[in-house]
C-alpha cells in the first residue's frame, strides 16, 4: 500500500511539476535576452566554419517556408556550413499569429527579418534581439552604409539591426530602375488587337477589358479567362488589392490613409469619395461586367501567380507580377506579353531611394545558435556578391557571377546563355556542380534586398540589378517590346515612358518610420482593420448598385462605431509628419 | 474528466479499503494499537482516502484553477516580445473599451447570438442520433448494420481541416457541384456555397451532424443492448407492431441517457469549439459565423490583442455562471431540489 502511494503522490507531484515548469519556461526565456557570447569585439571573421548547423530564418518577406533548396543553398552551404529553415508568416497566413507566438515563446529565430519602427522597438525591448556591436567591426561590407546603421540604431545602446535596401542614391531619384513597382499593366497583345483604343482614365479599362475577354475567352488549355483575379493573403490596413490602383494615382497608405506622394492630399479611405473606394467602385463594376475571377475569395498569391503564368488574367497592378509570370522569352518574341497601359490622367507612385533604408531590418535572434556566423551572414548579404546573388529575384538579382551572367569582353556584366534562358526564357536546371535543380526554387528565399537593385557596383560601374544592363536591354528588343514603344511615343523602357508623360510621383525617401501606436489605437486598428477588409469584399462581390451602397454605409457606421475617427486622427498626424520628413531629407540632399 | 474520474476515485478507495482491512497483513500493521480504538483508524483510512483522491485535486487545480491566473492578462497591455513584466499595467482600460461604444457592444452581441443560435442547433437536432440508432437497430441483416455504423461514425475521426478540404472540393466555385451543375447547363455562373452569408448556422450545423451522428449514436446503440429482452417479448405478446416496440419500449429505455446527454450538451452551450467555424469563416459569412471562442481567437492572435481578448475570455466565464445559477434556480423549482 506504501507503495501504492508513493507512486500516486510522486506521479502528481511529476505532473504538477511538469506544468508549472512547461508554464515558468515561458515567461523567462524571454527575459534571458541579449546576452553575447563572445569575450570581446573582433575584427574579422573566421574563414571556415567547423559545425554544420540549420539556422531559423523569421522572414516577414519570404513567400516560401521550409528549407531553402537549390543553387542558393549550395552557396550559403558552402561559405557558411549552414542550411536555412525559413520560416515566413506571409505563407503561414492568419496574420500576427505566427510572429506572437514565436515571440512568447522567446525565439523569433537565428536571423530576423522584420519591420523597422514598432516591431523593432519592441523586440529590443523584450530581449529578442542580439546587440551586434561585438561583431560590428568585422562587418566591413555593412559598414560601407554606417550612416543608414547608425541612422537606424539611434536611441539604442547597440547596433540591432542593419538597415535593407540601402544605395548610395538622393533620396528624390527612383529606387525603381526601369519598373516601377506600381502600375497598370495589361496584356499588350490583345490590347493591340482591339486596335489600342484609348484610355483615359482607370473606369475606362473596364470595357478596354471586357474586349481583350472577349477577344480571348479561354487560355490555350481551356481554362476561363477572367481578366481581373485578387488574392486574399497580403490583406492589411485594408484589402491590398483594393489599395493599388490609388497607387496609379500618387498614393500611397499610412494607415487608414490614403497620402499623396507629393503632400498635396489626404484622404480617409472609407470616405465615399476616396481613391480606395472608387477602386472598390471598379471592382465592382468589373465583376457585373463578368470580368472578375469568382476564385478571388478563396485563392491565394501562388494560385494566382500561376494563373498569370497560365495566361489566364490580363491585367496586373505590378510589373513583378505580370510580367515575370508571363512575359518568357517564348511569348514575348510572339508579341504576347504584359506592358504598362498608356492611361492618360496616372501619375503613378514611386519609391524614392531611401536615404537611412527600407521598411524591412535584418536582425540576429537574442537565442541565435551561433551569433557570429549570423553576422559573417549578413555582412556577406551586403557584399556585391550577396547583393548579386540574395536580392528578390523578381527585383533582377543577377544570380551567382560564373552561372548567369559574367563580364564580357567589353568589360561590362552581360547575361550567360543560361542566365538568358532563365530570365527570359522562365526557368532552366541548375548544372550539378551548382546544386541542380530549377533554378528558380533554388533563388534566395529571404526575399529581401539589403543593398538596393539599382545601386552601383563600383567593379562593374553599372547596377546590380541585370534589367539595368545595356547587354540586357538589347535582348529584350523583342516584338512585343517593338510594338509597345512604337505606341508609347517611342519610349525604350516603362520608366522613361512615365518620366516622359510626366506620369511618376516619386516620394522622396525619407526613411520615415510611423511612431508606435498606443495600445488603445493599436486595438481599435486592429479591429477596422477586420471590417474595412471583411466589408471590402462584400463590396466587390454585391449583388447590385442597392447592395453596394447599403454596405458602404454599413462600412462606414461600423468603422465610426469602433473609433475610426480617433485612429484616422492618429494616422493623418503621422502622414503629416511623413511628408515634413520627406521635405527636410529633400532640402538636405540637394 | 469528471465522470472518468468518479470512477477511479471509487475504484480507488475500494481498493484502499481492501488494502487497510482488518485482513491486511502489512508489517507496519502489526504496531497499531488494539482493536477497539476506532476515530484514530477511521482517521487513517480517511487519509488514505484523502491520498488517493489528491492527483485528481491536484490536475483539478492545474487544469481549472490555475489557468484563471491568465485573467490577469487582462488588466495589462500585454506585449508578447515584452512580457508581463514589461508590459504596461493598465488596470480596467479593456473592460471599458469593450462597453466604450455601441458599435463595441453590438459586436459582441452578435458574437453571442451566434454562439447561442449554434448551440442551440446543436442541442435540438441532439435527438438525430437517437433516432439513428433506433432505426440502425432495426436493420435485421447484421453485415450491412456494421457498415452503416463503421461508415458513420468515419467522419468523426477527420479532422475540421480535412472536413474543410472535403467541402472546399465540393462546394468552392470551382469544386466538383458547380462543375456538374455548369456542364449539365443548369447554371451559367457558379454558385456560392462556402462564401455566402445565406444559412450560415444551418449550414455549419449539418456540418457538425455529418461528422458527429454516427458518433452520437454509439452509446444509444449500447444502452440498446442493456434493455431487457423481456419488455420486448411481453410487447409481443400483447400485439405490438415493430414501430410500437420502438415508440413504447425502445425510445422510454433511452430516454434517461438521453436526458443526461442533453443534461451536459447545456452545460456546454457556451464550448461550440472554433476548430470547425475557423476554417470555415471567411470575409462573406464572417458576421454569422464567429462564435465566441474564435472572436477571442481573432482578437488576440489574429488582431494581436491578447488583453482585449483575455477580457472577452472572461465574459464566457461570466455568462457560464449566469446559466448556472439559472438552471439551478429552474430545477430548484421543478425538481424541489437544487445540483449545486
Amino acid at each position: 500500500m506504501k507503495l501504492k502511494r508513493s507512486v500516486a503522490l510522486a506521479a502528481s507531484a511529476l505532473l504538477a511539476a511538469g506544468a508549472l515548469s512547461s508554464c515558468a519556461s515561458d515567461s523567462t526565456s524571454s527575459t534571458d535576452g541579449a546576452e553575447g557570447t563572445t569575450a570581446g569585439p573582433i575584427t574579422e571573421f573566421p574563414a571556415q566554419w567547423e559545425d554544420e548547423i540549420t539556422i531559423d530564418v523569421f522572414s516577414g518577406l519570404a513567400n516560401y517556408m521550409g528549407m531553402q533548396t537549390g543553387w542558393f543553398a549550395q552557396v550559403v552551404k558552402d561559405k557558411f556550413n549552414m542550411n536555412l529553415n525559413i520560416i515566413a508568416p506571409n505563407v503561414a497566413g492568419g496574420g500576427d499569429t505566427l510572429y506572437n507566438t514565436r515571440v512568447a515563446a522567446g525565439d523569433l529565430g537565428d536571423l530576423i527579418v522584420t519591420d523597422k519602427g514598432t516591431r523593432m522597438n519592441e523586440l529590443i525591448q523584450g530581449g529578442l534581439l542580439l546587440d551586434m556591436a561585438d561583431y560590428y567591426p568585422a562587418m566591413e561590407h555593412v559598414a560601407e552604409f554606417d550612416t543608414a546603421v547608425q541612422h537606424l540604431n539611434e536611441g539604442t545602446d547597440g547596433v540591432y539591426a542593419t538597415p535593407t535596401q540601402v544605395s548610395s542614391l538622393l533620396p528624390t531619384q527612383s529606387s525603381e530602375g526601369f519598373d516601377p513597382t506600381f502600375g497598370p499593366f495589361i496584356r499588350w497583345d490583345l490590347y493591340a488587337e482591339l486596335g489600342y483604343p484609348e484610355i483615359d482614365t482607370l473606369e475606362d479599362l473596364l470595357p478596354v477589358l471586357k474586349g481583350m475577354q472577349e477577344l480571348h475567352p479561354t487560355t490555350e488549355n481551356g481554362q476561363t479567362v477572367y481578366p481581373l483575379s485578387l488574392f486574399k493573403d497580403w490583406d492589411g490596413n485594408m484589402m491590398v488589392t483594393g489599395k493599388q490602383p490609388t497607387t496609379f494615382y500618387g498614393y500611397d497608405e499610412v494607415g487608414f490613409v490614403l497620402a499623396k506622394a507629393d503632400g498635396s492630399d489626404y484622404q480617409s479611405i472609407i470616405d465615399s469619395d476616396s481613391e480606395y473606394i472608387r477602386t472598390m467602385r471598379f471592382y465592382y463594376e468589373a465583376n457585373q461586367m463578368g470580368l472578375m475571377d469568382p476564385e478571388s475569395t478563396t485563392q491565394n498569391y501562388d494560385t494566382l501567380f500561376s494563373k498569370f503564368q497560365n495566361g489566364q488574367v490580363l491585367f496586373s497592378w505590378w510589373p513583378w507580377l505580370g510580367q515575370s509570370a508571363f512575359n518568357t522569352d517564348a511569348n514575348t518574341s510572339a508579341g504576347k506579353g504584359f506592358m504598362i497601359a498608356p492611361l492618360k490622367d496616372m501619375e503613378i507612385f514611386s519609391y524614392g531611394a531611401e536615404a537611412y533604408g527600407g521598411d524591412q531590418v535584418i536582425a540576429i535572434g537574442s537565442q541565435a545558435e551561433d551569433p557570429e556566423r549570423m553576422a559573417a551572414f549578413i555582412d556577406w548579404l551586403y557584399s556585391p556578391e550577396g547583393t548579386y546573388m540574395n536580392n528578390s529575384q523578381t527585383m533582377g538579382a543577377a544570380g551567382p557571377e560564373g552561372l548567369t551572367w559574367e563580364i564580357a569582353e567589353d568589360g561590362e556584366p552581360a547575361l550567360t546563355d543560361f542566365g538568358l534562358e532563365v530570365f527570359l526564357g522562365g526557368d532552366a536546371t541548375v548544372p550539378e556542380e551548382w546544386g541542380g535543380g530549377s533554378y528558380i526554387d533554388g533563388t534566395s528565399a529571404l526575399n529581401v534586398s539589403a543593398v538596393l537593385p539599382e545601386d552601383t557596383d563600383t567593379a562593374t560601374g553599372l547596377p546590380f540589378s541585370y534589367k539595368s544592363w545595356p547587354s540586357y536591354q538589347e535582348h529584350t528588343e523583342t516584338a512585343l517590346h517593338a510594338d509597345w514603344s512604337e505606341h508609347m511615343g517611342g519610349a525604350m523602357t516603362t520608366m522613361e515612358y512615365l518620366e516622359q508623360n510626366d506620369a511618376v510621383l516619386v516620394a522622396p525617401g525619407a526613411s520615415f518610420t510611423t511612431p508606435t501606436d498606443s495600445s488603445e489605437i493599436e486595438t481599435l486598428r486592429n479591429q477596422i482593420k477586420d471590417v474595412v477588409v471583411t466589408y471590402s469584399w462584400q463590396l466587390v462581390f454585391a449583388q447590385d448598385d442597392a447592395q453596394f451602397e447599403s454596405l458602404l454605409a454599413d462600412l462606414q457606421s461600423k468603422a465610426e462605431g469602433l473609433g475610426f475617427a480617433q485612429v484616422l486622427e492618429v494616422d493623418m498626424a503621422n502622414a503629416k509628419a511623413q511628408n515634413d520628413a520627406r521635405l527636410a531629407i529633400t532640402a538636405a540632399f540637394e | 474528466m469528471t465522470t472518468s474520474s468518479v470512477v477511479q476515485e471509487t475504484v480507488a478507495t475500494t481498493v484502499d479499503h481492501q488494502g487497510s482491512g482488518p485482513g491486511s497483513t502489512e508489517p507496519g500493521k502489526t504496531a497499531t494499537p488494539a482493536k477497539g480504538d476506532k476515530p484514530a483508524r477511521r482517521r487513517k483510512t480517511n487519509f488514505g482516502m484523502f491520498l488517493w483522491v489528491s492527483p485528481f485535486l491536484v490536475l483539478a487545480f492545474l487544469f481549472s484553477y490555475f489557468p484563471l491566473y491568465g485573467w490577469i492578462y487582462s488588466l495589462y497591455d500585454y506585449k508578447p516580445a515584452l512580457g508581463l513584466s514589461g508590459s504596461e499595467f493598465v488596470g480596467f482600460q479593456w473592460f471599458r473599451l469593450l462597453v466604450s461604444s455601441p458599435a463595441q457592444v453590438e459586436q459582441i452581441g452578435k458574437v453571442l447570438t451566434n454562439t447561442f443560435a449554434i448551440s442551440f442547433l446543436g442541442i435540438a437536432t441532439s435527438v438525430l442520433p437517437l433516432i439513428f440508432a433506433v432505426f440502425l437497430n432495426e436493420v435485421r441483416v447484421k453485415w450491412f448494420r456494421n457498415m452503416v455504423q463503421t461508415l458513420t461514425t468515419l467522419p468523426n475521426f477527420i479532422s475540421w481541416v480535412l472536413v474543410y478540404m472535403i467541402a472546399f472540393s465540393l462546394f468552392s466555385s470551382t469544386g466538383l457541384v458547380n462543375d456538374v451543375l455548369m456542364d449539365a447547363g443548369l447554371i451559367t455562373t457558379p454558385m456560392k456555397f462556402l462564401d455566402s452569408d445565406q444559412h450560415v448556422w444551418l449550414t455549419m450545423t449539418a456540418w457538425s451532424i455529418w461528422k458527429g451522428l454516427g458518433w452520437g449514436a454509439i452509446i444509444y446503440l449500447a444502452a440498446i443492448a442493456g434493455v431487457d429482452p423481456s419488455l420486448y417479448e411481453s410487447a409481443k405478446m400483447d400485439g405490438a407492431g415493430r414501430f410500437q416496440t420502438m415508440w413504447y419500449v425502445t425510445i422510454p429505455q433511452l430516454m434517461p441517457t438521453y436526458l443526461v446527454l442533453l443534461l451536459l450538451s447545456v452545460a456546454n452551450l457556451l464550448n461550440n469549439g472554433m476548430e470547425q467555424y475557423f476554417v470555415f469563416q471567411n470575409a462573406f459569412n464572417k458576421e454569422h459565423i464567429q462564435v465566441l471562442d474564435l472572436y477571442v481567437y481573432n482578437i488576440g492572435l489574429t488582431g494581436n490583442s491578447m488583453s482585449m481578448a483575455t477580457a472577452i475570455g472572461m465574459l464566457k466565464s461570466l455568462i457560464s455562471v449566469v446559466l448556472l445559477f439559472t438552471v439551478n434556480a429552474i430545477a430548484k423549482r421543478v425538481r424541489g431540489q437544487s445540483l449545486v
